[in-house]
Formats: structure tokens, C-alpha cells, sequence
């Protein structure tokens, strides 16, 4: 009895998950690099995400699927810069696929292929939460997109050597049109140039950066630790005084920290997409830029 | 094939960590539900959180086993002052506990509010998840699950409070970061509350029945389903434990005797 129902379970499971064979079977933990995967890898590839936009990408719920596709991948494309230090070592050291495991050419991290900043000098642990390798979150910088696109074009060729030249093209595909996009996106955000924002912490800051954006204030000014009384108060001073163009959050922070600030000063908040998928409109990488300047612009009329 | 073998490596340590879980979890819950002190678990839990972050504090390195013994022995320090206050206080000890799992959630904030480095790791460390069990943690989890039942069916006569909050305090530390903490708490109160109209000599039996079938029918349907697997469970243990307490019905309610 026991037996039939477990084996009934599986087979429906099966029925569920990933059907495609002759596929490089690819697990990305953020929709981003998921996203940047399908671009690069075309039908030769099967992607799977292991998180939404709208969740912390820090915490993940152990699905089955994800347990599953971390046994059979091929390609594991993380993040890195221990953003998924919670749950990936974990999971990767638990799957028992060797082809996966950090080093091996199966595994491919994001951040290896650009320049991180915010790398703290020393790990002061005053600071709050913060990630000793540098910020983690490069996505919202087109230029990081770019220099991650050709990193793993070169690995997919390097993994799938009878597909290489399938991997060459697109990559070239890509690349041409995102420098395309990036043209459009410099001309649309110059208005954006020296804006003063008010961000939640530092998941904004390759945005900010990219966009020449003054980040005059952090709403949390320790990631992960929640703002004391003293210094909300100094906030709302100060920026009650000297008001800056908007408050930006992602979709993923809770609103009601940017709200509260932008009733008390009456600065709008900025509602952005920081990953695909983040907003209906961020339905791929450029909607992401896109849907992100789009927001920028109406708010900073 | 490969798919299907691949599913069936995924379930059966769950399914075994669940049912190592359920061998010492559903005696403990019915003694819960007796005393009347449900939430207990979770204050556990929360203390044994605040001993790894203490630890850190104090400037341990808290890497692999030295972790486990900054959380056991703030279980365990949980644990006699609990012992304490029932012998202090009984009237208010479920009141008592309430305020514990508060005082040791919001200590934690004060504490990483000056020294948060790292602090989602550490709060996540002492936090399982049912499909990333290792061999290991099993290994580990059997050989203390038969030192408990072995006491417990032995000795529980003879212990009294100060032992049955120190055997309680090392198995929640273990089986949270086993399973996590929604199925330490179902898998403590939901058998317990299943089978409480029951007769009293089939009451553990039927607990272990309904613990142990719901971790197959949840891990299942997690399958099938692809949802989060300890969620699943939890649900479906709620739905098995509603149609095995409605099979008590028309017999007489069995008082619970709260000390």
C-alpha cells in the first residue's frame, strides 16, 4: 500500500516535471539569470528558477522540483557574492551532482564576471547586514548584464561543445541588441542625471550608479537591521528641509517603511521592478530596464 | 525512469526525518496538551536561536558542533527555568512560556541591532527544511530518538517535571532544525489533539498513525502538486487528524487534567 502510494506519487511527479531530454538542463536561482539563460541558450536549453521576484531571494521553500533539478542539472547559474548563501551550499551539497558543485565547470556564478562594489574594507559587523564580498545585486546595471551575457555564453559553449556555435550566435544576437538598448536607455535616463533619491538600503546602488543617481539617504541604513526611532526622526528632518525627487523601493520590500517616509515628507514613492518579473511589464531583461526607466521618468516629471 | 528514481531519493529521507520526528514528538504532545502548555515549542525554539546568536555575540566562533552546543544549552537553561516557574507559578505557566518565546525573539533584535553581521544566516541556522536533510542530521537524529524513547518509555514515570522539560528541550532543538518549526508544532499538538477523545491505551498508537501517514500523504502531494513540501504536510495532517477525531465521536469527552 505504502509502496503504490509512493509510486504513484512519483510517477504523477514525473508527469509534472521537466519532460525535455536532449536539453542542457540549467537551474538559476534568481529570474534574472534565469531570463538571461533562455536568452543565451535558446531551445538547447531547459531553465529552471528556483525563486520568484517577489521573494527573498536570501530564504527559499524547498519545493520537490527544485530538489529534483538540482540532482539532474547540468548548469547551476547563481548569483554568487553569497546572495543564496542561506539555502544554494546546502542544496548543491546535498544533491549529489558533481557536475554542479562550486568549481566544477557546471557551476557558474553572476557576479565572477563583474567588478562588485560596495566591498567593504575590512568586515566591520557594525555595519549591519552586509556582504563582505561586495554587493551582491548587479542585475540593475545594463553594462553588468552584458559582461555576465558573455561570461556565460563562453561557458554554455564550454559545456555543450556540440552546440558551441549555437551559443556563439545568439550571444553575438544578444549582445547587438542589448548595446542597442543601452543607447536608448542612456538617451531616455538623462533627465535622471544627479536626481537625489531616498533609497530602502543598498539593493539600488549598481542602479543608482549606472543612472548617476545622488542617493542622499537609506531608509535602513544597516541592510537587515530595522531603523531606530532617533534616526527616522533626523530623517524626516533633513529631508523635510532639502526634499529629495523620490523614495525608490522594489516590489519585494515591504512598502510600509518608503509610505510612512513619503507621507511624512511628501516625497512619491517610486515602486520598482528590481527583477524580471518583478512587475507585469518586467516580463524579460529588457523589460526590466524598460519598465524601470519608465517608472524613474513618470515620477521624476 | 531516471525522473522517477530521482523523486524517490527526494522523499525517502524526508519521509524518514518525519518519522523520527513523529517517534518522540507525538508522546511529547499529548504531555503537552495534558499540561496545557502547547506553545512551549516555540519558545524553545526561539531560546535555542538566542543561545547561537548570545554565542556570536560573545565572540565564539560558531561554526558546525560548537553551534549545536550554544543552542542545547540555552534549550536547556529555557528548560529549568521553566521547570521553575511551573513549580513557582503553575497557574500562569502557559502565560509564563508566551512571554519567553517574546523575550527571546525581540532579544535577538536588540542583540543583532549592534552586531547584525550575518544575522539572517544566524537566525536561518537553527531552521530546517524537510527536503535538505542530510544523511548526516539523520544519523544523528535516529541515534537521539532511541536514547529518548528508551527513556521515555522507561523512566517517564519517574522523571517528573525538571526531566520531561529537559528531554523536551533537546529534542525540539533537534527536530526544528530538522524539519523546521511549522511541522515541530504540528507534528507535537495536531496527533495530540486528534486522538484526545480516544481510548486511552490506542491514543498513541492512533498519534503515531496519523503523524506518520500525514508525512506520506503530504510529501505526495507535495509531488504532485510541486508546492513547498513542509506546508503541504502540514495541511495534510490537519485534514487526517479532523477525520480520525471525528471516528471518537459519541464517546464520553475525556477531561484533560492540567496540573
Amino acid at each position: 500500500m505504502i509502496r503504490r502510494l509512493v509510486s504513484i506519487c512519483a510517477a504523477l511527479g514525473l508527469l509534472a516535471a521537466v519532460p525535455a531530454h536532449a536539453a542542457l538542463r540549467v537551474l538559476a536561482t534568481t529570474s534574472d539569470w534565469g531570463a538571461l539563460a533562455t536568452e543565451l541558450g535558446g531551445d538547447k536549453v531547459n531553465v529552471y528558477t528556483a525563486t520568484s521576484a517577489l521573494q527573498d531571494v536570501h530564504q527559499v521553500d524547498a519545493k520537490p522540483s527544485l530538489v529534483a533539478r538540482a540532482r539532474t542539472a547540468d548548469l547551476v547559474v547563481a548569483n554568487g557574492a553569497e546572495l543564496e548563501i542561506g539555502w544554494l551550499p546546502v542544496l548543491l551539497r546535498e544533491s549529489g551532482n558533481a557536475k554542479v558543485q562550486p568549481g566544477a565547470p557546471g557551476y557558474f556564478e553572476a557576479t565572477s564576471a563583474v567588478r562588485l562594489i560596495d566591498v567593504p574594507s575590512s568586515v566591520d559587523r557594525s555595519m549591519g547586514d552586509i556582504h563582505p564580498l561586495g554587493n551582491p545585486h548587479i542585475q540593475l546595471d545594463p553594462r553588468n548584464v552584458a559582461a555576465v551575457a558573455k561570461a556565460l555564453t563562453a561557458r554554455l559553449a564550454a559545456i555543450d561543445a556540440g552546440n558551441a556555435a549555437y551559443y556563439e550566435t545568439r550571444g553575438v544576437d544578444f549582445q547587438a541588441r542589448w548595446q542597442q538598448a543601452m543607447a536608448r536607455w542612456d538617451t531616455q535616463a538623462a533627465p535622471l542625471k544627479g536626481a537625489p533619491v531616498v533609497v530602502i538600503h543598498r539593493d539600488q546602488a549598481y542602479l543608482a550608479r549606472w543612472l548617476q543617481l545622488d542617493q542622499v539617504a537609506a531608509i535602513e541604513p544597516k541592510p537587515g537591521v530595522p531603523p531606530s526611532a532617533g534616526y527616522l526622526a533626523s530623517l524626516v528632518t533633513r529631508l523635510g528641509a532639502d526634499k529629495p525627487r523620490m523614495i525608490l523601493r522594489n516590489t519585494y520590500n515591504d512598502p510600509k517603511a518608503a509610505d510612512w517616509l513619503s507621507q511624512k515628507i511628501g516625497v512619491p514613492v517610486v515602486t520598482l521592478p528590481f527583477s524580471v518579473g518583478g512587475t507585469p511589464e518586467a516580463k524579460d531583461l529588457f523589460g526590466l530596464f524598460d519598465d524601470t526607466l519608465r517608472r524613474l521618468l513618470a515620477a521624476g516629471r | 525512469m531516471s525522473d522517477l528514481l530521482t523523486y524517490l531519493g527526494i522523499l525517502w529521507p524526508a519521509l524518514l526525518a518525519g518519522a523520527l520526528v513523529s517517534l518522540s514528538h507525538v508522546p511529547l504532545g499529548q504531555q503537552v496538551l495534558r499540561r496545557g502548555i502547547v506553545f512551549i515549542d516555540l519558545a524553545i525554539a526561539q531560546v535555542a536561536a538566542l543561545g547561537v546568536i548570545l554565542g556570536q555575540a560573545a565572540g565564539l566562533e560558531l561554526q558546525g558542533w560548537m553551534t549545536q552546543v550554544a543552542a542545547v544549552v540555552a534549550a536547556l537553561l529555557g528548560a529549568l527555568l521553566l521547570t521553575w516557574t511551573e513549580r513557582k507559578r503553575p497557574e500562569v505557566q502557559e502565560a509564563l512560556i508566551g512571554v519567553l518565546f517574546v523575550l527571546a525573539s525581540t532579544a535577538q533584535i536588540l542583540l543583532l541591532a549592534n552586531d547584525p553581521h550575518g544575522g539572517e544566516e544566524l537566525r536561518d541556522l537553527l531552521a530546517g527544511q524537510i527536503l535538505w536533510v542530510s544523511g548526516e542530521q539523520l544519523v544523528r537524529a535516529a541515534v537521539l530518538t532511541a536514547v529518548f524513547l528508551a527513556v521515555w518509555f522507561r523512566w517517564r514515570t519517574r522523571f517528573g517535571h525538571a526531566g520531561f522539560y529537559v528531554l523536551f528541550a533537546l529534542m525540539v532543538t533537534m527536530s526544528v532544525q530538522l524539519v523546521g518549526v511549522y511541522l515541530v508544532f504540528t507534528t507535537l499538538i495536531v496527533p495530540a489533539v486528534a486522538t484526545y477523545r480516544h481510548a486511552a491505551s490506542r491514543q498513541l498508537l492512533l498519534g503515531y498513525g496519523v503523524a506518520i501517514v500525514s508525512y506520506l500523504v503530504g510529501l505526495g502531494a507535495s509531488v504532485v502538486t510541486d508546492l513547498p513540501s513542509s506546508a503541504v504536510i502540514v495541511w495534510a495532517m490537519a485534514v487526517i487528524a479532523v477525520l480520525v477525531h471525528l471516528t471518537a465521536r459519541g464517546r464520553a469527552p475525556v477531561d484533560l487534567e492540567r496540573h
